[in-house]
């Protein structure tokens, strides 16, 4: 099976300042892809990158790109599948709603650019889509301004925007921050169940490792500019390859069961920090001088692939 | 002596706000509604609720930054709600606080070493160079170094600027110290460490924590005792192990299922609560989860439950679970 998205090598700075340090990411069909890191990452900017959505000056690279067998790296090829083959949802749903206008309108009007839906079609369809978010009074919402509903709500609303387009893959950064646990779940079983319903994929951008272990089929590991590992989900959680991700499950982990967790010393680098060969080396309990020397290869074992000198394979393991 | 004087106890504290809701009309929002806690020293009590529980507002009630509407404030056996003046200012050094967002919390102008030596400048009457010496031996105990304090706080990583906010509440020996979600804003890795900080602090000084926090995971680990709060009330107390095994108020159940946890095997079940927290303006009489709650009966609308003991150090404020 060919994937749906594939980039490769993808590289992106931001006034000068290396963001992203050769990405490489694949998101199959029908699944969802979790994308998980701390602040810095890059995940947020990967998936703009994608969407071309960076801030002004910033210079995007690719070794390769392609979304559905088409070439992905023209600026143009990306700008048009925003929000019709690429759905976005953001991290913030009442700050990506205009609010001097009703939700039906914003809804509806992307319904008529995306589709070339007439008006009054376009309202019945803004009607469906609300319904199909499970909003239980979709005529009432319809009419409110965004300031009027809660959080949730607004989510609903913004994942309904998302799917106004018919997309292949919607990309959600960190949809569920900042709302409640309870509407956490729901949002999130909303997401997994939307994305089968449609026979789309999605790309779940999130640092909360319960959440990834809750929707997603497969993880992308990243850490400063990279990602460090890649696996099913289930193989990441049991042992994951890199020695980052394999800590930062570990730490959730031994949260999780009330036990006291192991520390990861120092701190994430910053964009334009002399980094070590292998980013993480200085805060890794597995470095050795290789890894401050020379380039992490790529390790395929486990199901997983990572960048890594010194890999946690089963048997090296030690718990 | 005997042993066990609560560090603090919270009695019947209500927080009532008069709210304008259009023209002449006034409602009242029962923000905190006749919460009764206790921490013992060198205990955590973690206050858990959703956003509008009432939980912020309980902490700066203790803390007397908000004048309660009614009930009474115990720290160290003494009645805090009606202090002023050097009285108050005496008791305000032994209660101390750390914010959720570590960078709004620290004034930008002021170098690390003049915020973490501001309390003792402030409760003990220190100069600035008597201060210094505890100050850099107070920034090596939280894990920096006595070099910060010529820093700044946008030099610092939010890791670091925790820490300096932590060092703070430290310095003055406080018996109670207040910590408003001080994990969320920052990254897991970073994470682990403030929390096994706080924890070597809390052992070495006896001090008692009341740890306010949505994340279940976090206060899974660091809790001893646990106190459930919705809409201004607890609805559920108790040691925190046992409340975690066996959720008895069909809130603190909900929001147990609904923490998504990091194990593939593990689905977050349905949520089973209907509907969103409704407004708490003008509330019903009866039980605040009422109309949510999948087990209600006619009973639960108009007859509040009060906390009842349950045995085994724990209380639930529901009719059909006591």
């Amino acid at each position: 099976m060919s994937a749906l998205l594939e980039l490769r090598g993808l590289e992106v700075e931001i006034q000068g300042l290396p963001i992203l340090r050769g990405v490489d990411i694949e998101v199959m069909p029908g699944e969802i892809l979790g994308v998980v890191g701390e602040t810095g990452a890059g995940k947020s900017m990967t998936a703009r990158a994608v969407l071309d959505l960076l801030p002004a000056g910033s210079a995007v690279s690719f070794r390769s790109c392609s979304f559905g067998g088409q070439d992905f790296i023209p600026v143009k090829a990306r700008q048009e599948a925003r929000g019709h083959r690429i759905g976005f949802v953001p991290q913030r749903p009442r700050g990506s709603l205009n609010p001097v206008f009703r939700v039906g309108h914003q809804l509806s009007d992307a319904l008529r650019r995306l589709r070339g839906l007439g008006r009054r079609a376009a309202k019945k369809e803004a009607l469906d889509l609300l319904r199909s978010v499970r909003i239980t009074d979709p005529e009432r919402v319809y009419r409110s301004f965004p300031y009027e509903l809660s959080g949730g709500m607004c989510q609903r609303v913004c994942i309904a925007v998302a799917l106004a387009g018919e997309p292949e893959l919607i990309i959600a950064d960190e949809p569920t921050t900042g709302l409640d646990v309870t509407i956490q779940a729901e949002i999130l079983r909303l997401f997994g169940d939307l994305i089968s319903e449609h026979n789309t994929a999605g790309m779940l951008i999130t640092h909360d490792l319960g959440v990834v272990a809750d929707v997603c089929d497969r993880v992308a590991v990243m850490y400063a500019g990279r990602v460090v590992n890649t696996g099913t989900t289930a193989e990441i959680y049991r042992e994951a390859l890199h020695p980052y991700a394999n800590r930062l499950v570990s730490i959730a982990a031994s949260l999780d069961s009330g036990g006291a967790p192991r520390e990861i010393p120092g701190r994430v680098p910053n964009p334009g920090d002399d980094l070590a060969s292998c980013a993480f080396a200085p805060r890794c309990f597995r470095a050795e001088s290789d890894c401050f020397e020379q380039e992490p290869p790529l390790v395929d074992a486990e199901g997983q692939l990572a960048f890594c000198h010194h890999p946690l394979t089963s048997e090296a393991v030690s718990r | 002596m005997t042993a066990a004087i609560d560090t603090l106890a919270v009695r019947d504290l209500t927080k009532i706000f008069r709210i304008k809701t259009g023209g002449f009309r006034q409602s009242d929002l029962k923000a905190v509604d006749g919460v009764d806690i206790s921490i013992s020293p060198g205990r955590t009590l973690a206050v858990v609720g959703e956003s509008g529980s009432g939980k912020t507002t309980l902490a700066r009630l203790i803390l007397r930054l908000l004048e309660p509407t009614r009930g009474t404030v115990l720290l160290e056996d003494v009645d805090i709600t009606g202090m002023e003046g050097a009285a108050l200012e005496e008791k305000r050094a032994r209660m101390q606080i750390v914010f959720q967002d570590p960078y709004d919390s620290l004034s930008p102008w002021q170098t690390v070493g003049r915020t973490v030596a501001e309390p003792l400048l402030l409760h003990q009457n220190l100069s600035k160079q008597q201060a210094a010496e505890p100050v850099a031996a107070m920034l090596e105990r939280v894990g920096l170094s006595p070099e910060h304090a010529r820093r700044y706080p946008h030099e610092l990583s939010g890791g670091q600027a925790q820490r300096v906010g932590i060092a703070r509440a430290m310095i003055t020996n406080p018996a109670l110290v207040v910590l408003d979600e001080p994990t969320s804003s920052l990254d897991m890795s970073v994470q682990s460490q403030i929390l096994l900080l706080l924890q070597s602090l809390q052992e070495e000084r006896n001090i008692s924590y009341l740890f306010i926090s949505h994340d279940l995971t976090v206060v899974r680990y660091i809790a001893h005792d646990l106190a459930v709060m919705y809409l201004g009330k607890v609805v559920e107390a108790g040691p925190a192990a046992r409340i975690f095994a066996s959720p008895r108020h069909p809130y603190t159940e909900a929001l147990l299922k609904a923490a998504p946890r990091p194990d593939p095997a593990h689905k977050t079940e349905h949520v089973y609560l209907v509907g969103e927290q409704p407004s708490a303006l003008d509330r019903a009489p009866g039980c605040p989860l009422y109309g949510r709650c999948p087990i209600a009966e006619d009973v639960c609308a108009d007859t509040p439950q009060e906390l009842a003991d349950i045995g085994a150090g724990r209380r639930v404020a529901c009719w059909k679970r006591t």
